[in-house]
């Protein structure tokens, strides 16, 4: 009798399915005829990330905001964009269970998330299965716009992106200041972290022609760091690029501050530099500290500061890198679904991939467009540079490169003075 | 001679120089690691007063040097004094603080279990309130990383030519051998020190000869935690506070303890500076991670080779 009864079930299951999937095609008309889009969005609301995750559901809140009350998708009759949250819980597969729900039971017509790039990773395989397009505002494992699906866009920059503008930032800072760089040194702390970093930058050390001088990971637990500053100053890097958590951040700061070690540049990539309690403790010895980032509320692009004000105001801090990604991820799907004319899937990834968003309310990152290459991936997308300064306001985070996003009126610091 | 000549002209061409710069440096760091090392064995000491007596590894070791730092940020926060004129406010706020700790918490535990040589439960009564302490800290102040901006010992450096040597580790050097000259004193030739130190012998004998041992335990977790207060008023001047700052410094503080010895006052200081030593002068040669790996197989061999440590002796106080 149990078995029939588990039989059963699982015969029922089977038909269910079988029977959507078969009526699946039959009603393709019915979502276009509520005049809506309607957008997924699977991203972390509870768990470890949720925080990050709450930002990005405002800011898309905000962007689907203006654009319904700027009249919709016109190309569609004014059709409004419908958003479905989801909840990641930061797990994997979770996510993927909330892209087989959106798709199947709520009939999205986009997806997009996740965030966390191991809940990413598995989800698009569920959307490119489907066929629905999925738009990755950010994530940065580089995998994700390397597994050759056709309806993943991805518009933050990458991991491996990361080293390689910190490259491109001194190439531009030598050629600006006309003050040739020769020798480098890599100290960084000894976890994953740090190690995937210096992995990358010695490639790109060769590739650029610099000398290494120095390649040292020291634990991040080190309760006195003046051994790795001793040795930074016997060998006289011309600039020092770091990886740090917080607390040893904080520490060789003050104690390359102490021993009055003398360097061209510090070139930091976040983490404990970005920490905000960083600049209170380390005071005027950060000035001049070169910090990578994903966007900063000072970037020079038309509407960044209003956008920044708006977004403060409703919900109390800030808009943060993820955030302005999540939003931006609005305008490129409005623009696609512009230019498409059409709920048909296979239609908005085509307009997707012809992507070439140049300007528009959206349009507040540090670079300049949003194309997509052949992988999915945003060719033009990079990072911030950001130096810490004191323009008589006290210590900020001032943007320096690119060069279109810089703070107007601002000229960095390269070399560093003497202090 | 002509080779001899040769030589000593290459010799001053291309290893002089460097050798002197090295020299410098190896110096440089051979003072930074005794002076680095001698705070470490002051971090150690309150440790080893406390197993000494109690025969308790305090596993809130390193909470009690958080707490101390707090209470010394927020005594020269509020006050402005010297950093060091904070000790008096923060020995007698951690002596008490220690004191009430045991009477309070320990000691219930300690006659619960007052037939066994050592207490396995007040260890763990010490990781609870480690994690206690931590977190009430982390709920009260925040995350927040702090260090004192302005006080004059910050960033002070002596200089010797091209050698520079710090002046806040040099007052924490000459602070730790003072506390520990002046702990030594105190239990040799005090009434209180000699009671300690019966105690710590035997704890029935001592009991029969008049002495309350549960006060004298209240009296060796007080002073143990008031050295920790001493030395968490060294670290501010140049270190930063945050809530599981103690993490960092208690694993090194039992590694120095079992290294120099049990209970050994000698042992921590000069434990706490062979640490120092190696962790500053073994990276000119290696990676500063490998120089940490160097610190766990010392004391590994130490276990291994001497387990009372290099100090200890085979036998209590």
């Amino acid at each position: 009798m149990k078995v029939d009864i588990r039989l059963m079930g699982k015969l029922t299951v089977f038909f269910t399915i079988f029977a959507f999937v078969a009526v699946l095609p039959l009603l393709p008309a019915s979502a276009a005829a509520e005049n809506v889009v309607k957008v997924g969005n699977i991203i972390p609301l509870s768990g470890p990330s949720a925080s990050v995750g709450q930002q990005g559901k405002q800011a898309r809140e905000m962007a689907v905001a203006e654009i319904n009350a700027a009249g919709g998708i016109k190309s569609l009759g004014g059709a409004k964009l419908q958003m479905i949250y989801a909840d990641s819980e930061s797990k994997p597969e979770k996510g993927v269970a909330e892209a087989e729900r959106l798709i199947n039971t709520e009939k999205v017509n986009v997806l997009t998330g996740c965030w966390n790039s191991a809940v990413t990773y598995p989800t698009t395989a569920v959307a490119e299965r489907y066929g629905i397009p999925f738009i990755v505002p950010v994530s940065v494992a580089d995998k994700i716009t390397e597994q050759g699906f056709k309806t993943v866009f991805r518009i933050a920059a990458k991991d491996s992106w990361w080293t390689r503008d910190q490259f491109a930032f001194l190439k531009d800072m030598e050629k600006e200041f006309n003050a040739p760089v020769k020798k480098l040194a890599f100290v960084y702390e000894n976890g994953d972290w740090g190690k995937g970093f210096a992995e990358q930058w010695k490639a790109l050390a060769k590739k650029g022609g610099y000398k290494v001088v120095l390649d040292e990971p020291y634990p991040s637990t080190s309760t006195d760091l003046s051994p790795v500053v001793q040795k930074i100053r016997r060998v006289k890097p011309d600039v020092l690029m770091l990886v740090s958590n917080a607390a040893d951040a904080i520490l060789l700061t003050n104690t390359l501050a102490e021993y009055k070690v003398k360097l061209k540049a510090v070139i930091a990539s976040g983490g404990g530099h970005a920490d905000p309690s960083f600049l209170k403790a380390t005071g005027k010895n950060a000035r001049y500290l070169f910090d990578i980032v994903e966007w900063e509320t000072d970037v020079n692009k038309p509407g960044a500061k209003e956008a920044n004000a708006k977004y403060k105001a409703k919900y109390g801090y800030n808009l943060a890198g993820e955030a302005v990604d999540a939003y931006l991820a609005m305008y490129v799907l409005k623009d696609a679904l512009e230019r498409a004319g059409s709920l048909d899937p296979a239609k908005i990834i085509k307009a997707l991939a012809a992507t070439n968003l140049t300007s528009g309310p959206g349009m507040i990152v540090g670079y300049d467009a949003v194309e997509f290459g052949k992988d999915g991936q945003n060719k033009h997308a990079s990072l911030v540079m950001v130096q810490i300064n004191d323009l008589g306001k006290g210590l900020e985070r001032i943007t320096v490169w690119p060069k279109s996003a810089r703070r107007s009126g601002y000229t960095p610091v390269f070399p560093m003075p003497n202090k | 001679m002509q080779m001899r000549a040769s030589f000593a002209k290459w010799r001053s061409l291309h290893l002089t120089f460097n050798r002197d710069a090295d020299m410098n440096f190896i110096l440089e760091g051979t003072i930074n690691g005794i002076l680095m090392g001698s705070i470490y064995g002051l971090t150690a000491l309150g440790l080893t007063v406390i197993f000494g007596v109690l025969k308790v590894i305090n596993f809130a070791h390193g909470s009690l040097i958080m707490v101390s730092m707090y209470v010394a940020y927020w005594a020269i926060i509020f006050t402005g004094v010297h950093p060091y004129i904070a000790l008096i406010i923060v020995v007698p706020v951690m002596y008490f603080f220690g004191y009430y700790l045991q009477d309070i918490i320990i000691k219930p535990i300690f006659k619960a279990e007052k037939d066994i040589r050592e207490p396995i439960t007040v260890i763990i009564v010490t990781t609870g309130v480690w994690y206690i302490l931590d977190n009430l800290t982390l709920l009260i102040f925040g995350p927040q990383y702090r260090s004192i901006q302005n006080n004059p010992l910050r960033g002070k450096m002596l200089e010797f030519g091209d050698m520079l040597i710090s002046v806040p580790k040099l007052w924490g050097f000459v602070t730790a051998v003072i506390t520990a000259f002046a702990i030594y004193w105190f239990l040799q030739k005090t009434r209180t020190g000699r009671a300690i130190r019966a105690t710590s012998l035997d704890r029935e004998a001592a009991s029969l000869m008049g002495i309350n041992q549960f006060k004298i335990y209240n009296i060796a977790f007080g002073i143990g935690t008031a050295v920790v207060g001493i030395s968490a008023v060294t670290l501010v001047p140049f270190y930063n506070i945050f809530p599981s700052v103690g993490v960092l410094f208690d694993i090194k503080g039992f590694i120095i303890v079992v290294l120099g010895g049990l209970g050994s006052i000698g042992g921590a200081i000069l434990g706490g500076i062979i640490i120092g030593l190696i962790e500053s002068i073994a990276p000119m040669f290696m990676t500063a991670t490998w120089a940490e790996a160097i610190v766990y197989a010392l004391f590994l061999v130490v276990l291994f080779v001497k387990p009372s440590g290099l100090f200890g002796v085979k036998y209590d106080w």
